[in-house]
């Protein structure tokens, strides 16, 4: 389009737009420098200092703001995302699978598997706890909390792996099968390596979203507290620099989570390349 | 049924087995059970237990209509009811005219594939970061010595701090609109990204100015992005408390924090109504948005 005018002032919008959207974690970032114990969270700087972030890991002298208590809650989080990204990935995979032939009721089916992903937690956590009341059974992150953080998170990977399956040529399995070679074989060496890519996504999606997930673990874990339900304790006080030295470093982590996804996917594809280029030779 | 499809599968061993159905249902039943056991029988159970009799700290199998007549009769309930629905038509909106430009820029206006990329990225990364450090990020932001304040204050725009901006309605929406607008801004680019631009070059070379074509051409093959992105934002606005609960200190009470202080409490019944009305109302919204759009040829 030649409305050249227009263009720039969209393309002005749209820097305005990320600084809308990147604004308040960089005046976090910031914030997360403030000297302490007695700086708050706002502006001036009183002096630049890391104080905080050795609060967070107890590196400092007692002062009246109570650690964070992020130590035990960080395994949880992570133990949490670890199950709940390896069960909704094979939740996943096997459902997209089936889907590739069309069925009866399958309508129905995929709409029971992406309520999972619409159902707003605080409701389905609000069901789960009432179940586990009536049941009589004590609710865990391990247990009430995980099946939930499935119902969330395999949907997520049902629609990447529906997404990968929709692209995929079927004649190479046929092939495959044709040949002799038994499904589950078939499935490990040629399907697989296939779809891999699109397992990868699905994990990282499962576990990014488990590890980041609270309005469901806040009604269906009991007592012990992962990380954002720890974050969510310090809404109702007062909010110290701490919690945005915590959000830098977390926010970090989930960089350095999405670099080491970049890498597989890169070194996949290169994989990818490679035997492409030894089967035309 | 099952033990059926386990016969099928041993009579037919040698054979490659491509079309038995049998094979289907064992890959799905497992996820299929998953979703009826820890979805739906907790969603049941909540429609259930808000017919409960609720005694002060437990609640009896009882059936009743007391929590629902309290729900209708109460200002707060009916407050809060109210309250989220203001708050999710207004979000609404303002995701849509935050995100559209910034859609149409990306999906439209960029021709550089490499560029639009990095755009869309660099939408979504703040997605990756916690949602709950995201909301906070905004205290330091609208503060009445916060980064907004001392800007304007700077420029001598305002005189004395805008105390309005953080603890109210308006911090709520502002925050929710910057966290929510990402989900109305990829689904709109990826409509426009599709339209063919013959199209747009035709209507240009007939003289038609871009008022015109973006009227005619662009916003009606665009309608189903906003639709899947309207669908996106009212199910997560609809269930939201922590924005709420962080943004507006105990002012603006959503049916999602009535559900929290309520199971907090123990009043277990008055959550599930609220709960149950909740779920009407999100319903509703998405059945009819449903309506515009079929989600499941749009992905």
């Amino acid at each position: 389009m030649n409305a050249s005018g227009i263009k720039t002032g969209l393309g002005a919008y749209t820097a305005l737009f990320l600084v809308f959207l990147y604004g308040p974690l960089v005046v976090l970032a910031i914030l997360s420098f403030q000297t302490g114990p007695e700086g708050g969270p706002q502006f001036p700087i009183i002096e630049w200092s890391t104080y905080w972030y050795k609060h967070l890991f107890g590196l400092t002298p007692p002062s009246r703001i109570a650690p964070l208590p992020i130590e035990q809650a960080l395994v949880r989080s992570l133990g949490l995302a670890v199950m709940t990204m390896i069960v909704s990935t094979v939740l996943g995979v096997t459902a997209a699978q089936a889907f590739r032939r069309k069925f009866r009721g399958s309508g129905v089916v995929f709409y029971l598997i992406v309520l999972g992903m619409m159902v707003p937690g605080v409701l389905v956590g609000l069901g789960m706890a009432l179940v586990a009341n009536t049941l009589g059974i004590d609710r865990h992150w391990w247990s009430t909390a995980f099946v939930l953080h499935v119902v969330y998170t395999f949907p997520f990977a049902f629609l990447v792996m529906l997404a990968i399956f929709n692209r995929f040529d079927p004649s190479m399995e046929e092939a495959s099968w044709s040949l002799g070679v038994t499904p589950a074989r078939t499935f490990r060496k040629v399907t697989f390596p296939l779809i891999f890519p699109g397992v990868l996504s699905a994990m990282l999606f499962a576990f990014t979203l488990s590890y980041d997930e609270f309005s469901r673990t806040l009604f269906a874990s009991g007592r012990d507290l992962t990380l954002p339900l720890a974050i969510y304790g310090t809404f109702s006080v007062e909010v110290h620099p701490n919690v945005f030295a915590f959000g830098v470093l977390t926010t970090l982590f989930s960089f350095a989570l999405l670099g080491t996804y970049a890498a597989l996917m890169m070194l996949s594809v290169r994989r990818a390349k490679r035997v492409a280029i030894q089967e035309e030779a | 049924m099952s033990m059926m499809a386990v016969a099928e599968q041993t009579e037919t061993e040698p054979v490659v087995e491509k079309k038995s159905p049998g094979k289907a249902l064992w890959l799905l039943a497992p996820g299929v059970i998953w979703m009826s056991l820890f979805l739906v029988l907790p969603m049941l159970m909540m429609v259930y237990v808000s017919f409960w009799t609720q005694t002060t700290f437990t609640i009896e199998p009882t059936l009743t209509l007391k929590s629902w007549v309290t729900f209708f009769t109460s200002d707060t309930y009916l407050g809060a009811l109210w309250t989220t629905v203001r708050i999710w038509l207004i979000v609404l909106v303002a995701t849509v005219l935050v995100g559209y430009p910034a859609a149409l820029f990306v999906g439209l206006f960029v021709k550089n594939k490499a560029l639009q990329t990095v755009l869309l990225v660099l939408c979504v990364i703040p997605f990756w970061t916690s949602f709950l450090i995201r909301v906070l990020a905004w205290r330091p932001m609208l503060g009445k010595e916060g980064a907004i304040n001392m800007i304007l204050m700077n420029l001598g725009i305002t005189d004395a701090p805008i105390e309005v901006l953080l603890f109210s309605e308006l911090s709520v929406i502002i925050g929710m609109t910057q966290i929510y607008c990402v989900f109305m801004v990829g689904p709109i680019a990826f409509m426009l990204g599709r339209i063919d631009t013959s199209i747009i070059e035709a209507a240009q070379d007939l003289g038609a100015g871009f008022w015109r074509i973006f009227r005619t051409i662009i916003l009606p093959l665009s309608m189903p992005g906003v639709v899947v992105g309207a669908i996106f934002v009212s199910v997560m606005v609809l269930g939201e408390f922590a924005t709420s609960a962080a943004l507006s200190g105990r002012k603006v009470n959503l049916l999602g924090n009535i559900i929290v202080t309520q199971v907090g409490s123990l009043k277990w019944a008055f959550a599930a109504v609220a709960g149950v009305v909740l779920t009407i109302l999100m319903g509703a919204v998405v059945a009819a948005l449903l309506r515009v759009v079929d989600l499941r040829k749009e992905l």
